[in-house]
């Protein structure tokens, strides 16, 4: 192999990590100056950071759905759906981030609505696929077939984003309530069953790879720690610590941007490495895929924003 | 027979991921056999060539694949197959003593040169060596349905499967590593394959057959172009 | 892109490549791996003649049980990576090439179907397929009334199908539908292709189960070895070592801990001394004949090379050849029936990717009831390269001219099932010697091969159950093959009687105490599976064996 894909593979990890970096910090810049400026309500800090993760959770849907269905060589016309929502999603949510009005969006909303709308017919349409191949729901059907677990991210980024919209006109000055549920814990458990999900997508893809390195573990260990946690924090709130679980949220956002390295890495060591790539970067692991777990930690740190900002949200 | 992937070519693929140098040599090389005898004399090269011509017919406007040629340097190399029927002579004999006593037998049928008989002629006493219906002092002791199977069908076969254009022509991927395939179920065209022309769509495979070719080779050259600087 | 090293030698057939304490290492382009070498005039404790399943993988477990070990390979030790073409002409490179004779009502296509010359053997070039026996095969006599028992125990032969297993990474389904519960295959299943999907769906149509194959293919990187990239060119070698053969696994580890493999070295004769015991091999290198000293000679040339070395090292005290007291050396050799059915699909299937067995049935090796016929068989998808796929049409349709081109042509809509199906042992079929000779001067082997009625039934059988499952899915233009095999083995049985066996359960011939035959010619039967995990699951045992017998004292 030539030294070209490997010095390639190095950059984009590189890249990748950076990208890591620059999300967090930003996240701490943009607090900073924003309470220079004047105080936010915290409700809308919490719903720019929902936004935030929807949006990152919408761009590694666009992505990977985009690789996929490129692999299905969109056969269905319907497969440039989950696209355009997620792309719009990713839109809007960059939108939600810069806006600090206390009042939803009538455009993010419903394109928020769309996509988790979007998210969960997905989800129908991989499992009628899955059910008609021989063998149905078989572990072949399973590893090879539509990915059942895929869609839901879109759905989990567009419920996410529908929320950070509910959660702006719940008004100032009390205990936010979202359909009339504590709008933290609602959205700590909404988090914790988007990490447990993703974690267990991840645990059947990384079955299907037999584990062959150890650290394709670590998605299916540390996100459902982070679940864990964050539920127990929201339950006991506010008797409970929330150190720990800021700071594994935190890890859980960096493992998935590490796994976004590891995958370029892994495309890069399979047969012909980036000069393959037309086969490497569809049969390889899906680089776009592991950011979820950062979208998901971000939505996490939001809700345990919201929780200490009112003890009984 | 309409061409099944029209505008199709096994070689637009030569400089990409799916060819490796070993390949590219191995194919070079087949490709730059001359079309005319090494191993044969005349007389015999004239009888394999329209031998060949019987059994794999080819059609005109496509590139002609020098079956006979390829034929005849397995012959040079005396490149045998690790097994022999016991009834046959080594590789070399056997091929001698068959195109020996089909010319004998085509002297004796129509008085003329195998090679000079017309097509149906022709057709007329292979069928009649695959059914082993053609016998003579020249055949000694090998049976001339045995000389048909194990000899003229897979040395010819082989020779003329072994060259792209005849990949061409039945829509194989040809040489595929170190890219392989991604697409594998039903109905699944990765677009480094051949578009096959579905009834009255012949355009459109056409199309996407050479637009596959050609877009590949743009890219191709770029990244070359990169390696080098 | 390749950075090949300048000191790379030149031919791997023309110059031999494990020298000068090297080996090349076939996972690193341009790499070498450091080798222990012997000299020829000190005893070693082990030469072993062939580095296939059998002989490579017992040169691994000697060499790491702490045996000097010298391999004899006749073929070439090459690179994957740099040196396999995409291309069915030019891999032959890989094959047993050097004539050999074949009659008999049924004489046998040997060659590119079922004999290797190289670092490696056959399993450069197999088809991966990986399937344990039917634990009831063993004692298939008194159990199921045909055949001959086997010396071993089921249950002792599932745990080293399990050290194989392993040692290939072999990619299998989750759950294995036939036969007693076995562990989990340590990579899962791959992508099933159309292929395999015309299978799935036939099997479904007759009411019977199916499952992908294990194979010795990896599903995801393992070390410095690429994961398959579904190139289709399986059984003319793999060239991006997804595939987990003997080059590739055992004997790497064999050098690693040890052994020596000298390639290129054509074994011609094994000498044995007045006191009836082995003393070494007379081997052809660069163009001369040497000797190498050895404490025990191995046997595993597969079931043609094998009986043929013994055979041409007959001596005054032996004159029938080596381990020959039973006079069944060469005889009982079985083929497994490959018969195909094929038919036309509407939908695109285009058989050439991905490995060409991805998904099969051993439904009628497991059951016993409505066969009018001992033993049984697997059916597989298949997924011939276009010269295999073109002779399998001349050759059981007799098609040429334009009706062979139009038939071609459906290559892409092609689908097949195939075969493995169990022979009886009988001792009309054998090896023997011929009055040619080859290009060391050896006589030549003749291989004498018929189906008994038996073997006719059980192929008939399979036919009928195989056409009627591709009508159901729909598949038009169905045809079967009259004529074809696989795989060899059974010319120097194992046994627990001398008189009616030529090796023991050790492989140790009961004639000569420390000359030891370890491939598929000690397959008593062959049942209805591929047999390379089976002999490499032997070679593990037997190595096992010798150690424990060396640590008695009685090797």
């Amino acid at each position: 192999m030539s030294a070209k894909p490997q010095s390639g593979g190095v950059v984009l990890g590189m890249l990748a990590l950076a990208a890591g970096v620059t999300a967090l910090s930003r996240r701490r810049c943009s607090r900073a100056r924003g309470a220079g400026r004047r105080t936010p309500q915290p409700t809308v800090t919490a719903a720019r950071r929902l936004n935030r993760a929807a949006g990152l959770i919408a761009t590694s849907t666009l992505l990977d759905s985009g690789v996929e269905h490129y692999r299905g060589s969109f056969h269905n016309k319907a497969m440039l759906t989950p696209l355009v929502a997620s792309a719009l999603t990713f839109a809007v949510s960059v939108h939600g981030t810069g806006d600090d009005r206390p009042v939803a969006h009538r455009i993010r909303d419903p394109i928020y609505a769309g996509a988790a709308l979007t998210g969960l017919v997905g989800t129908f349409f991989h499992l009628y696929n899955v059910g008609k191949r021989p063998g149905g729901f078989s572990w072949q059907n399973l590893f090879y077939g539509s990915p059942l677990g895929a869609p839901s991210a879109l759905a989990l980024s567009g419920l996410l984003g529908y929320y950070s919209e509910r959660l702006r006109g719940s008004g100032a000055g009390k205990a936010p309530r979202v359909f009339g549920l504590r709008a933290g814990r609602a959205l700590a458990a909404l988090t914790a069953m988007g990490l447990a999900a993703t974690a267990a997508e991840a645990g059947l893809l990384h079955f299907r790879g037999a584990y062959h390195d150890p650290f394709m573990y670590v998605p299916v260990t540390v996100p459902p720690i982070a679940a864990v946690l964050l539920v127990e924090t929201a339950a006991t709130h506010p008797h409970k610590p929330r150190g720990l679980t800021r700071w594994w949220l935190r890890l859980t956002a960096l493992v998935g941007f590490v796994g976004a390295g590891f995958h370029i890495f892994g495309v890069h060591r399979d047969m012909g490495g980036w000069h393959n790539w037309r086969q490497n970067v569809l049969n390889g692991p899906p680089i776009p895929a592991p950011p979820s777990f950062t979208g998901l930690a971000l939505a996490g740190l939001a809700a345990l924003g919201l929780i200490e900002e009112h003890p009984n949200a | 027979m309409p061409e099944r992937f029209p505008g199709y070519d096994v070689m637009a693929r030569r400089d990409t991921a799916s060819w490796n140098d070993a390949t590219r040599k191995a194919i070079d090389a087949r490709l730059a056999t001359r079309d005319s005898p090494e191993f044969f004399n005349p007389e015999e090269w004239r009888t394999l060539d329209a031998i060949c011509e019987r059994i794999v017919p080819q059609a005109s406007g496509r590139m002609r694949v020098p079956t006979a040629a390829l034929v005849d340097r397995k012959l040079a190399e005396d490149r045998r197959d690790g097994y022999r029927d016991a009834r046959l002579p080594p590789l070399r004999e056997a091929w001698r003593r068959g195109l020996a006593a089909l010319e004998a037998a085509a002297q004796v049928r129509a008085g003329a040169k195998f090679h000079a008989l017309t097509a149906s002629a022709q057709d007329t006493l292979l069928r009649d060596m695959q059914h082993g219906r053609l016998d003579g002092e020249a055949w000694g002791d090998m049976p001339a349905e045995l000389f048909f199977k194990e000899r003229v069908m897979h040395d010819i076969l082989a020779a003329y499967y072994s060259h792209p254009e005849s990949w061409n022509e039945i829509g194989f991927g040809g040489p595929a590593g170190p890219r392989g395939y991604v697409r594998m179920y039903f109905n699944r065209r990765d677009p480094w394959e051949a578009a096959e022309a579905k009834p009255g769509r012949a355009d459109k495979a056409r199309k996407t057959n050479q637009h596959a070719g050609s877009l590949e080779q743009k890219v191709l050259t770029r990244m070359n172009a990169d390696d080098r600087g | 892109m390749m950075n090949v090293e300048s000191n790379e030698p030149g031919d791997a057939l023309q110059t031999p490549r494990g020298k000068h304490g090297r080996a090349p290492d076939p996972l690193r382009v341009g790499g070498w791996m450091p080798m222990r070498e012997y000299p020829e005039d000190e005893a070693v404790d082990f030469v072993i003649v062939g580095t296939g399943a059998g002989g490579g993988t017992l040169a691994c477990k000697l060499a790491e049980a702490g045996f000097s070990v010298v391999g004899m390979e006749a073929g070439a030790w090459w690179r994957p990576l740099e040196e396999f073409a995409s291309d069915e002409t030019h891999q032959a490179k890989l094959y047993w090439t050097d004539e050999r004779l074949c009659d008999g009502a049924d004489p046998l296509k040997l060659g590119s179907n079922n004999s290797g010359k190289a670092v490696g053997g056959s399993t450069v070039h197999f088809a991966m397929v990986s399937l344990r026996f039917r634990p009831e095969w063993f004692k298939c006599r008194s159990l199921l009334g045909y055949g001959a028992d086997w010396p071993l125990d089921w249950r002792e032969m599932w745990r080293y199908y399990r050290e194989v297993e392993q040692a290939l990474k072999i990619s299998g389904p989750v759950t294995y539908p036939w036969g007693p519960p076995r562990p989990r295959y340590p990579y899962r299943a791959h992508e099933v292709n159309a292929a395999g999907w015309v299978l799935a769906r036939a099997c479904e149509a007759m009411g019977i189960a199916w499952t992908e194959t294990p194979l010795a293919t990896l599903s995801a990187p393992r070390g410095l070895a690429h994961p398959c990239v579904y190139r289709g060119f399986c059984v003319v070698g793999c060239a991006t070592n997804a595939k987990q053969s003997a080059l590739i696994t055992w004997i790497p580890r064999a050098v690693k801990a040890g052994a020596e493999i000298r390639d290129l070295a054509m074994v011609g004769r094994i000498e044995v001394d007045d006191a009836g015991r082995a003393t070494g091999v007379h081997y052809q290198r660069e163009g001369r004949w040497r000797f190498q000293r050895a404490r025990n000679v191995v046997v595993a040339g597969y079931a043609i090379e094998t009986p043929r070395l013994l055979f041409n090292s007959a001596n005054s005290r032996w004159p029938d050849g080596l381990a020959n007291g039973s006079g069944l050396v060469g005889k009982n050799l079985m083929v497994q029936t490959n018969q195909g059915v094929f038919g036309v699909m509407e939908d695109e299937i285009r058989w050439y990717k991905g490995p060409p067995s991805l998904t099969l049935t051993e439904h009628w090796n497991y059951t016993d009831a409505g066969k009018d016929f001992f033993g049984g068989y697997a059916f597989m998808a298949q997924g011939p390269l276009p010269q295999a796929w073109a002779s399998t049409q001349a050759c059981n349709r007799g098609l040429w001219g334009e009706t062979l081109k139009r038939e071609m042509a459906q290559y892409n809509h092609q689908a097949g099932l195939k075969i493995v199906g169990e022979t009886l042992p009988q001792e009309r079929n054998c090896v023997t010697l011929a009055d040619e000779k080859d290009q060391y001067g050896l006589p030549i082997a003749r291989v004498t091969h018929s189906l008994c009625d038996n073997d006719k039934a059980l192929v008939k059988h399979s036919i009928d159950f195989m056409s009627a499952s591709l009508d159901a899915i729909g598949a038009r233009d169905i045809w079967a093959e009259a004529d074809d095999s696989a795989h060899l083995n059974g010319t120097a049985r194992m046994g627990d009687d001398p008189a009616t066996s030529v090796v023991d359960a050790d492989c140790r011939s009961w004639d000569i105490p420390n000359l030891w035959i370890c491939d598929g010619s000690v397959f008593p039967t062959v049942g209805g599976v591929n047999p390379s995990l089976t002999i490499q699951a032997i070679a593990c045992r037997t190595g096992d064996r010798i150690r424990q017998l060396a640590a008695r004292g009685e090797l």
